[in-house]
């Protein structure tokens, strides 16, 4: 057998160490979404669309997918607008510390999720350094509400997926040649004229790229939307956390799970639709 | 000479024997799954230690299982190969677990300690797992408020807006509060929630979150909060163990009990040494123990409480006299509704 006939058997490792740990559970999730729960809670096994049939017929299902993907737009949008600069930056920069900005920018990821997320708390809670900071400024007399609500989760999905997009960035900017620009420069084009008929238009894969992360990332975030949205904020994923932990209904927590993976699915082959065309 | 004394001494003596012998040869591991925490530490140092050396030749291992649902979910999960004994859990849930055949019936026969009880721990298992210990809904605030709340109603006290940590259902806590809101309005669960559910909308703007993390108690102690739902025994604790920087309210409009059962998980892999736990847990020297170091209520009739400690229970008869009698059972099957409601109404009407 030759080398590249070889090859692929390098594939079995990771083929069967996924068919073991995502396939295999995800089969049993599967399963899981036609099984029924009776009155009393106590789950039935069968073969049944009822629990199917109940979850999309429940207005709250819709209400929670608009939830999920307006958090998601804005968050990603603001992590963008963030990410962005800091990641043309590190892209551009000569700097001997150039390796040494890229791990300060990314290290956030390296923090545990629900440690930024009491991070966060502390930050915008009423007693917080932002409240404290405006009250003892005189630019308010009574603490911004910045917590436990849809605010808090924004800020605090806008941070937690901004290190992935700068990631997502940096890898992305391979087209962007500076030589271009001095092009434009040359030509007379301001600065702003510049990133806006050069720079942005050679970045924008980069950006779809960054966008789509960001935007899967916060559409099956947990740990933000549960800690700092203080049980007013409902998105997808705290409902299939609550209904598997807390209501024991595992069959409607299977059923929004699949829903849920295949709404991102399909937003991923959207944004690599995009990313392909901006990319001709 | 064979006496009459000597006669009736050496029967009882063989028909203990089985017993004694089988207290003897116990030996292995059990494994225990209950909540973190403060409740592992307590019961621990309160029941499982003292099993243990009651019975040397037997460990018990102690694994926190997170909520109620999620202990079910983990033994719903391990059914064809049971890696737990026993389970300490929430009757909402071990009810659950009844019906899906995860829990042993218990006998009277196998466990005589089960005539001990109190006719409400039987009742709560029927013939599962009965109640271990009982616990209620009570108002925690913080010590330095002035003037302290006295009732549920003062609750709704404006000064009090935005200070305020709820626990929404499906949280049981928000299902207890219900109940008692419901009450409190001259009203019955049974029947309707409409007046809980107008009260609470009224309420909602004021309550600063819905979904309290790590819980209430810390949110007051960090000045998150000046108010929120808790249970009587965690509150109790922390109020000791913070020199009183938290009291505890028991509102006099009513309470409702929160059960947690003990339960035998069926096809238990040491099914001898985990039935000696059962009823060691259930016994009147384990529930005493417990209950004067947690402030949980018995289950067991006969267990003879210190007066102090019985006090701060909903089993003193002042306290007992406040209950809400609720069917765990009933509320399971509006839970959904209830918990719709809340979202719809309560919620909503905070945002």
């Amino acid at each position: 057998m030759t080398v590249s006939r070889r090859l692929p058997l390098l594939l079995i490792p990771a083929t069967l160490f996924l068919l073991v740990i995502y396939v295999w559970p995800s089969l049993g999730l599967f399963r899981n979404a036609f099984n029924e729960v009776g009155p009393t809670g106590a789950m039935v096994e069968a073969w049944s669309l009822a629990t199917w049939r109940a979850t999309f017929h429940d207005s709250f299902t819709f209400e929670l997918t608009l939830n999920s993907l307006w958090l998601s737009s804005v968050s990603t949008l603001i992590a963008l607008c963030m990410a962005y600069p800091v990641s043309l930056f590190l892209f551009r920069t000569d700097s001997r510390f150039r390796g040494l900005l890229a791990v300060v920018a990314i290290m956030p990821m390296l923090v545990s999720g629900v440690v930024r997320v009491f991070g966060w708390l502390a930050i915008l809670g009423d007693r917080g350094l932002v409240n404290t900071t405006l009250q003892s400024l005189g630019l308010i007399s009574t603490p911004l509400k910045l917590v436990f609500n849809w605010t808090g989760v924004t800020i605090g999905l806008a941070e937690s997926i901004m290190p992935y997009m700068i990631l997502a960035l940096l890898a992305g900017f391979g087209r962007l040649d500076r030589t271009l620009e001095e092009a434009a420069r040359s030509l007379g084009a301001s600065p702003f004229r510049t990133f806006r008929r050069v720079t942005l238009p050679l970045s924008l894969p980069a950006i779809a790229l960054a966008a789509g992360l960001g935007f899967v990332l916060s559409m099956s975030a947990y740990i933000t939307p549960k800690l700092l949205g203080g049980g007013r904020v409902f998105v997808l994923a705290t409902e299939i956390f609550e209904q598997a932990t807390t209501n024991t209904n595992w069959p409607v927590a299977a059923v929004l799970a699949i829903y849920t993976l295949v709404l991102l699915l399909a937003l991923l082959v959207v944004s690599n639709l995009v990313a392909r065309r901006l990319q001709r | 000479m064979l006496t009459r004394r000597l006669a009736i001494q050496s029967g009882l003596a063989t028909i203990a024997m089985p017993a004694v012998l089988r207290a003897q040869t116990l030996s292995g591991q059990i494994t225990l799954m209950s909540y973190a925490g403060i409740f592992q530490d307590n019961y621990t140092k309160t029941v499982i230690e003292p099993f243990q050396q009651k019975h040397p030749g037997v460990k018990v291992n102690f694994v926190p299982g997170g909520s109620s649902a999620q202990m079910v979910g983990s033994v719903r999960a391990q059914k064809a190969d049971p890696q737990t004994d026993v389970v300490i859990m929430d009757v909402t849930t071990s009810s659950i677990g009844n019906l899906e055949g995860l829990f042993e019936k218990l006998t009277p026969a196998e466990f005589p300690v089960l005539n001990e009880l109190l006719p409400e721990a039987r009742a709560a298992g029927g013939e599962f797992g009965p109640a271990v210990t009982f616990d209620h809904l009570v108002i925690v605030q913080d010590a330095a408020l002035n003037p302290q709340l006295t009732k549920l109603a003062d609750v709704w006290r404006p000064d009090l807006k935005g200070h305020i940590a709820l626990a929404a259902p499906p949280n049981i806590q928000g299902l207890a509060l219900t109940a008692m809101t419901e009450k409190m309005e001259g009203g019955d669960y049974r029947k309707s929630i409409d007046a809980a559910m107008k009260k609470l909308k009224e309420l909602a703007p004021g309550v600063n979150t819905f979904d309290p993390n790590p819980d209430g108690y810390s949110l007051i102690l960090n000045g998150v909060a000046k108010v929120a739902t808790g249970w009587n025994a965690r509150a109790q604790l922390y109020s000791d163990q913070t020199n009183g920087k938290i009291n505890v309210l028991l509102p006099p409009e009513g309470s409702v009990f929160q059960v947690n059962t003990i339960n035998l998980t069926a096809g238990s892999k040491n099914r001898a040494a985990a039935a000696a736990f059962v009823a060691h847990a259930l016994s009147q020297d384990a529930q005493k123990a417990f209950t004067e170091r947690m402030f949980y209520a018995p289950s067991n009739a006969k267990a003879q409480i210190d007066a102090k400690a019985l006090a701060r229970t909903a089993a003193s008869p002042e306290n007992l006299a406040r209950m809400i009698p609720v069917d765990w059972n009933e509320v399971l099957k509006v839970r959904d509704q209830w918990n719709n409601r809340w979202r719809r109404e309560v919620i909503a009407a905070a945002r």
